[in-house]
Order: structure tokens, then sequence, then C-alpha cells
């Protein structure tokens, strides 16, 4: 009887139980409910200011981040930039920066009809808005203001790049004025462009022609100005040894200088008669197609010396093999490093890099072009000099040296 | 004026564009973008410039009956034919719907693209004649690049055994090391060479380029 | 008649019936995948152009040959066109005659952008540019070629001086004592891994002499005796290592180019292989 009576007051007991749980479970749950997030500690120490060293239409922010990002409250998921024309706004949003940043670019369009112009020497405030998980809720910074964007007439991040070509302006100009007075300028010798007078003699032995290629550069390249010298060079002598010219152009305007060039060299070799303008053609600006037509030049004119000068690329192994096979003698100058290789392997002389742009120099001997060599090696020797204070300042952990030399694009 | 005011505005535009890469300001920004336009629509004209002397050339050949001078109107017709269908037979010639033409653009994928795409592949052919031409080994020179091209060439070859994976990690280091020293000399030198060549012709020094009266 | 000419007649025969061989059986080919008569005559024919031009131009490794010629002259006018066409209608429809003219504008059917009157700039060192074809006032165009050098002259010169010498220099700042804690610390790193103390300090001091006896290699004005003979000859050394890496380099890529094209012939063309 007596454990009967405890069963039905234990079967009476558990429904009790359950309610008394699910009203416990029922005050969790609206303890739940009134859970808010609270509202985070703003950022502090904004500032603002105009982006410097660029065209403008950019500003710079700063500040310390909120107390609560990744500490305190840790609620802050971000924060969101306002800039208004006005302290009291209205404040239009410009970016997001992640927690834990410190600063934003807001960098405009230049172009008025942009949606995104932003305009200089205009005021402008700003205001950071640290965000939670909750959009409602948020801290506002103090405004700050009013900001102007403007350009700068002087990037001083590229100072470096002006000292050196300050430097090597006035290296160059004293150069070439110690040689205009007669200073005698020695010049080692250089096996190319010595062989171009001994190519230009055999072709006029054979009574073949020489085909001359500019490369694949445009009038503008520093390589083919390069080569019309070294043209005007050979253009001479060819004028004077009476020997037949092909100069096959890539560039129109390549094509036209080129005309000029030779036409000037006939002239002061005295032969302006025997200039004809079809030595001198365009073919086409096409790589491979203008590829074709010079190695059919090579085979069918079967030149006895053939002179590439100038910017190549792919098809410098296709010209240089194809003139081997011709039986051509040939010298080869580029700058272009990826194809020095093959005109090596496969040329007689090569002109490696520098040289080509020496090679002028060299073939007239002024004294002006030669001072403007020295010039160069002075600058190498300051090469030289400064990797060797660099690696001491390395060493020595001075790494303010070694920051002067990483100019900024 | 024929040769002074070319070499004056060689000066003038050579030496605003060196300041302008110092001058951030919007202004100088505006004048160098005008000025890399102008360039490319320059290039137009002398564009024409240079057909004309294809022309010329190609119809002088035939003309005369120069060698080969059959050669010279199949280039003729190419180029006229091209021109008419980059034109749209020259009814709709108004638009760029020339160059959506039916028979431009199969002229392009069927003779343009197979014999450039072909010229590129003779290099399979040049480059083992090259070779064999090269690699003889004549001086400590040409051995020592034999010998550095070689490593490299075989250095995924797992047909030498156990030393397979050294002749890898030697490649690398040739080509991470040595490679990189000499690279760097080379664009030392060429960015030295161009920059005094840029100055002469600035300077009025290097004039070649203009020709003579 | 000679015995070259009747062997050349007899291949260019050859060639013709092959070419209508080959073209027959591609349009046959097209149709039986279902498309039109038309069209399959039409893909037939250019795919046999293509093949037909593709071995006219591998022909040349054998000798000159009036295929390659036809090949290389018909190139050589069909791409000078392309260009043509290609630079009229982006750069000067697209991008001059809108900043010039609202009536050429919508001749080409173009949007206009507004009139900009510093285009006219070009458009008159253009046609000083064209006045090269004149004996008389030839020299006019030497003002465009001025305007054109002295631009890129003084572009190139800071580009150059900035990426190919001051951030060459700049990358030539190698730590040749590398992470250098003492001796008994360095032998106890002594390996040959890429990362171990040796090697990283050895690639150092290499590119460090390797950059100094390469640009001493260039120097002009010093005749390469003596010690500067001595450098002069390891900078060249380490310049032909370079030269054959990077020739063993390319082989590779270079071989692959052809397989493009055999694949292209036994593919396409003959159907040899899927």
């Amino acid at each position: 009887m007596r454990q009967k009576l405890i069963i039905i007051m234990c079967l009476l007991f558990i429904p009790a139980l359950a309610a008394g749980q699910e009203s416990v479970i029922t005050a969790d749950s609206s303890l739940v409910d009134t859970i808010t997030v609270v509202p985070p500690a703003p950022v502090t120490d904004l500032i603002a200011y105009d982006k410097n060293n660029d065209h403008g239409h950019a500003i710079i922010l700063k500040w310390t981040p909120s107390a609560d990002d990744g500490a305190g409250k840790k609620n802050v998921l971000g924060y969101s930039i306002h800039r208004s024309l006005s302290p009291n706004g209205p404040f239009e949003e410009r970016g997001i920066a992640a927690a834990g940043d410190a600063s934003y670019n807001d960098v405009g369009s230049k172009e008025r009809e942009s949606a995104d112009y932003m305009a200089d020497h205009v005021d402008y405030y700003y205001k950071v808005r640290t965000l939670t998980a909750d959009e409602s809720v948020y801290a506002d910074s103090e405004v700050v203001g009013p900001v102007q964007s403007y350009g700068q007439w002087f990037n001083t991040d590229r100072w470096m790049v002006l000292i050196f070509v300050i430097g090597f302006m006035a290296i160059m100009i004293f150069m070439i004025n110690k040689a205009r007075r007669g200073a005698k300028l020695f010049v080692r010798r250089l096996a190319g462009i010595e062989a171009v007078d001994e190519a230009i003699g055999r072709a006029t032995e054979m009574g073949k022609p020489i085909l001359y290629v500019l490369g694949l550069g445009t009038a503008a390249e520093i390589a083919t100005i390069a080569s019309f010298t070294i043209l005007g060079r050979v253009a001479k002598k060819v004028a004077e040894y009476q020997t037949g010219l092909i100069v096959p152009c890539y560039d129109p305007i390549v094509m036209t200088v080129a005309q000029e060039t030779v036409k000037a060299s006939y002239m002061d070799a005295g032969r302006p008669d025997s200039y004809d303008e079809d030595m001198v053609y365009f073919v086409t600006q096409s790589q491979f197609a203008y590829v074709a037509a010079v190695n059919g030049v090579m085979l069918r004119e079967l030149p006895a010396t053939n002179i590439y000068m100038g910017k190549f690329f792919a098809e410098s192994l296709i010209l240089a093999e194809t003139g081997a096979l011709a039986g051509s003698i040939q010298i080869a100058g580029t700058d272009e490093i990826a194809q020095i290789p093959f005109f090596v392997v496969a040329c007689d002389y090569t002109l490696i890099g520098e040289e080509l742009y020496a090679a002028s120099a060299y073939l007239g001997r002024e004294p002006v072009l030669l001072g403007s060599l020295k010039a160069q090696d002075y600058a190498k020797a300051a090469v030289m000099v400064i990797a060797v204070i660099g690696f001491i300042t390395i060493h020595f952990g001075w790494d303010t040296f070694v920051e002067w030399f990483h100019v900024a694009n | 004026m024929k040769r002074q005011l070319p070499l004056a505005l060689v000066f003038i535009f050579g030496i605003f564009m060196i300041i302008q890469y110092f001058v951030p300001h919007e202004s100088s920004e505006w004048v160098f973008e005008f000025l890399l336009d102008w360039i490319y629509i320059i290039g137009i004209f002398a564009l024409a410039l240079g057909i004309w002397s294809l022309i010329r050339v190609s119809w002088d050949k035939v003309k005369y009956r120069k060698e080969n001078w059959f050669y010279s109107l199949v280039t003729l017709f190419g180029l006229f034919a091209m021109i008419v269908f980059g034109f749209d037979y020259l009814r709709n010639f108004q638009t760029a719907e020339g160059l959506q033409n039916f028979m431009f653009r199969h002229f392009f994928d069927y003779i343009m693209i197979p014999i450039q795409a072909t010229m590129f592949s003779l290099l399979a052919f040049f480059i083992a004649s090259a070779a064999y031409r090269a690699f003889r080994a004549r001086s400590l020179l040409a051995t020592l690049l034999l010998v550095a091209a070689l490593i490299v060439m075989l250095r995924f070859n797992p047909y030498f055994g156990p030393i397979s994976p050294y002749l890898e990690k030697t490649a690398s280091w040739l080509l991470n090391v040595p490679n990189l020293a000499a690279k760097r000399a080379i664009v030392i030198g060429v960015g030295l060479g161009i920059v005094a060549t840029a100055l002469k012709v600035i300077l009025g020094i290097e004039r070649a380029y203009l020709g003579k009266d | 008649m000679e015995n070259s000419k009747k062997i050349s007649i007899i291949v260019f025969a050859g060639v013709i019936v092959l070419f209508f061989v080959s073209w027959i059986s591609k349009t046959s080919g097209f149709q039986s995948t279902g498309l039109p008569f038309g069209a399959s005559v039409r893909d037939g024919f250019l795919i046999t152009l293509a093949a037909f031009l593709t071995l006219a131009i591998i022909s040349f490794l054998y000798k000159d040959n009036p295929y390659y010629k036809f090949a290389e002259h018909l190139f050589v006018g069909v791409s000078a066109a392309y260009w043509m066409c290609v630079g009229f209608w982006s750069t000067f429809v697209g991008n001059f005659i809108p900043k010039v003219s609202s009536t050429l504008s919508g001749f080409f059917e173009v949007p206009y952008k507004g009139f900009d009157i510093f285009y006219f700039v070009p458009l008159i060192l253009g046609i000083m540019l064209l006045m090269r074809l004149s004996s008389k006032v030839g020299w006019v165009s030497r003002w465009s070629l001025a305007f054109i050098v002295g631009t890129t002259a003084g572009l190139n010169l800071i580009r150059y001086m900035r990426s190919d010498f001051i951030s060459q220099v700049s990358n030539t700042f190698v730590p040749l004592l590398v992470e250098w804690q003492g001796t008994g610390h360095f032998f106890s790193n002594f390996n040959l891994s890429i990362s171990g103390q040796f090697v990283m300090m050895l690639g150092n001091w290499v590119i460090f002499i390797g950059v100094f006896c390469g640009i001493i290699y260039f120097f002009f004005s010093k005749e390469h005796t003596g010690f500067f003979g001595a450098a002069s000859k390891l900078g060249i050394w380490i310049l032909m290592v370079t030269f054959g890496a990077s020739f063993g380099y390319t082989v590779m890529g270079r071989v692959s180019l052809l397989v493009g094209r055999l694949t292209f012939l036994f593919r396409d063309w003959l159907g040899l292989i899927n």
C-alpha cells in the first residue's frame, strides 16, 4: 500500500516537474528575448587630411579603433566612413573598413561626369561609424573637418629618381664638354662594331647587297633610334663602296626616318644620285608576315651581310637561322634580354644590351658621343659604390639608405 | 625652320615628359594623357604612308616585270581584297561592320592565323639547328653555354636515374641565381644606355632621325 | 623542256589535284555532319586552304619555293590591310572622330563625345607626316617626327631610370652574411637545402659578384687587363651560363608550338587523330 502511494505521488509529481521545467524554459527564453546588443565605444582621435603626392580627389582618414574592437565588449564588426559637405549632414557612406583597421583612403574620381566624382578645393566633413552585428546599433565618432583634397605640384616620393636624373645629366654634360674641349677619351675594342666595317667590305667584294633590319620597334623606341644612327654610318660606307642596301621596315614611321637617314648618308658620301627610295620600304606591321618577307629577301637576294639592330622578339631566331642558312655574315644587337641568347648562338657577332647604344659612338668616334659613353661608365661605377654601401648598411641595420631606393610607382 | 624647330620641339616635349613624372597635379596628368593619345592618332597617318610604300613597290615590280613580279600581284590582291572586306564590300563602309564582315574574319582565321602559327612553329626546327651549330664546344664560352643549356633542357628528364633530382636542383639554382645576376647586370647597362641615348636625343646631340637637307 | 621544269609542272599539277581531292573530301565530311551543302563547300575550301598554306610555309625548311613565295606574299598583303582596317576603325574612327566632328560621328555611326579642339593637333601633325610624299615640302614631316621622338624619349628616360636602373640597384642590396649568428650556428645549419644558410649565402654572393663582374664587362672606357680583365672574364662566363640556361629554358616551349600545328594538320585537316 505504501509502495503504491509512493508510485502514485511520483506519477503526480512528474508532470508538475515538467510544468515547472517548461516554466523555467519559458523564463529562460524570455531572458533571451530581452538581451540586446550594446552600442560599442566610438573611434577616437579621428583625423582627416589630403592624400599627399597625388593628383587630388583623395583624402586619408586615421583613427584610434574602438575600445570594444577586439577588447572590451568585443562586439565591433567594422567601420563605415561617412562624408558630407556640411558638418550637420546629410552624410553619405563612402566605404567600409574592417574591424581592427585604423585608416581609410577616400578616393574619388577626377571625371566630372562620373558618379564617384570628388571635387578638389571643396570642404568635406567626415565621421566614422562603428558597426555591430545589429544594423541599428552603432556608434558615431565626432565629425572632423573641413578638409579639402588637392593635387600636389611635386611628388616627394620620387626625389631619388630626380637626383639620379639630374646627377646623370650633369655627368653627361660635363663629359661632353670635356670631350668638346679636346680631351682624349679612350674606348676599348668591341668585336661586333669592328666587324661592321669588315662585313661591308666583304659585301662589296662579293658584289652582294647588305640587309639591314631595324627590328620591330617603333621610331620612338630608344633601341630603334640607336639603330638609325648605326644605319646612317652603314649607309654612308655602302654609298662610298657602291654596295647594295636593303632595308625592309616593320613600322611606317621607322620607314620614313630610315629613308631620311639613308638619303642623308648618301648625300654625305657625295652620291645623292645613287640613292633609291625603294631601298627602304615598308613590309607590314604583322610580326610573322614581316619575318616571312625578310626570310624571302634573304634567300632570294642572298645578301653577304645581315645586320640586325633594334628591338626583336620571338622572330629573332628565325631571322638569324635563315641568314645563317643563306651563308651571310651576321651582326646583331638588341636590348631585348630574352632574345640575346638566340643572337649569340646564331650570329657571328652580337652586341649585348648596352653595347648597342655604344655602337653609334664607336662607329662615328665623335668626341661628343664618346663623352656620353664615359658618363655611362661613371654611372656604372656609381652603381658599384652604392651596392657596396647598401651591403654595409644592411648589415649594420641602417634601413634608411635601403629605403631611399624603394621608389613607389 | 627645317632643323632648328624640330630640335626645339624634341627638347620641349622631352623635357615636359621628364617633368610631368614629378608633377602629380591633374593638369600635368591631363597634358600627359593627351600627348599619348596624339601619338596613336598620328600613327594611323603613318600607316597610310606605309601602305602607299607597299603598293608602290609591289606595283613597280609588276609594271616593270621584275623578278618574281607575279607574287607582287598576289600581295596586291591580298591587300585590296582585305580592304574591300574590311570596309564591308564598300557598301557599309561607314561602320565598323567591316571588321565583323564574314570574309574579313575568315581571311583572318584561315590565312593569317595558320601562316602566323606555322611561322612561329618553325622555331622548333630553328632552335634545333641553332643548337647543333652552336653546341660544338670549340671554346670555353661555348662549352659553358652548352653545359648550362643541357642542364636546363634535361632537368625534368627522369631517365638519368639517381642524378635526376640533382639535375633539377642544379637547373633551378642556375635559373634563379647566376641567371638573375647576369640579367641584372645587362638590365642596369641597358637602362643606362637608354637614359643616355634619350638624353642625347632630347639635347639634340643624336639627330640622325631628322635626316639632312 | 628541262627536267627541273618538268618536275615543277608535275609537282604543281599534283598540288592542284591534292587540293581538290582534299576540298571534296572535307566537303563531304562536313555534309555528313549535317551542315548544308553551301556551308560545307565553303568550310571545306577554307580548311584545305589553311592546311596548304601551313604546308607551304613548312616547305621553306627544305628550300625557297613558289609555294612559300605565294604564301608569304599573300600573308604580307592580307596582314598589312588587316592592321590598316583595325587601326582605322579602332583609333581613327573610335578615338579621333568622336572628339572632332558630330557630322562625321553620325556618318560613321559612333557616339559623339563632344568637341575637343586639342584633337586638331594630331590631325595637323598627321597631315604634316603625309607631306613626306612631296619632295618640295617633305621636310615638314620632321615636325611630326620631332613630336613623337621627343615625347617618347622623355617618357622612356624616366621609365628606364626608375625600373631598369634604380629598382635594379635596390635589388642588389642583398645580405651577404645571411642571419649571421656566429660560426658555430653557421656550421650547425650547414646543408644543401634551398633554405639552408649555406645555399642562401652562396646564392647572395654569386648574385653580388655576378652583378659586379657583369657591370665590369660592360665598361667601355677601360681596357680589360689585370684585375679588371679577370673580373670582366668572370662576367662574360656568367653571361654565357645565363644565355645557355635561357636557351635551354625555351626549347620545350618552342617544340610545343610545332605540336600545335601538327595537331591542326593531323586532326582538323586529315582527321587521323581524335
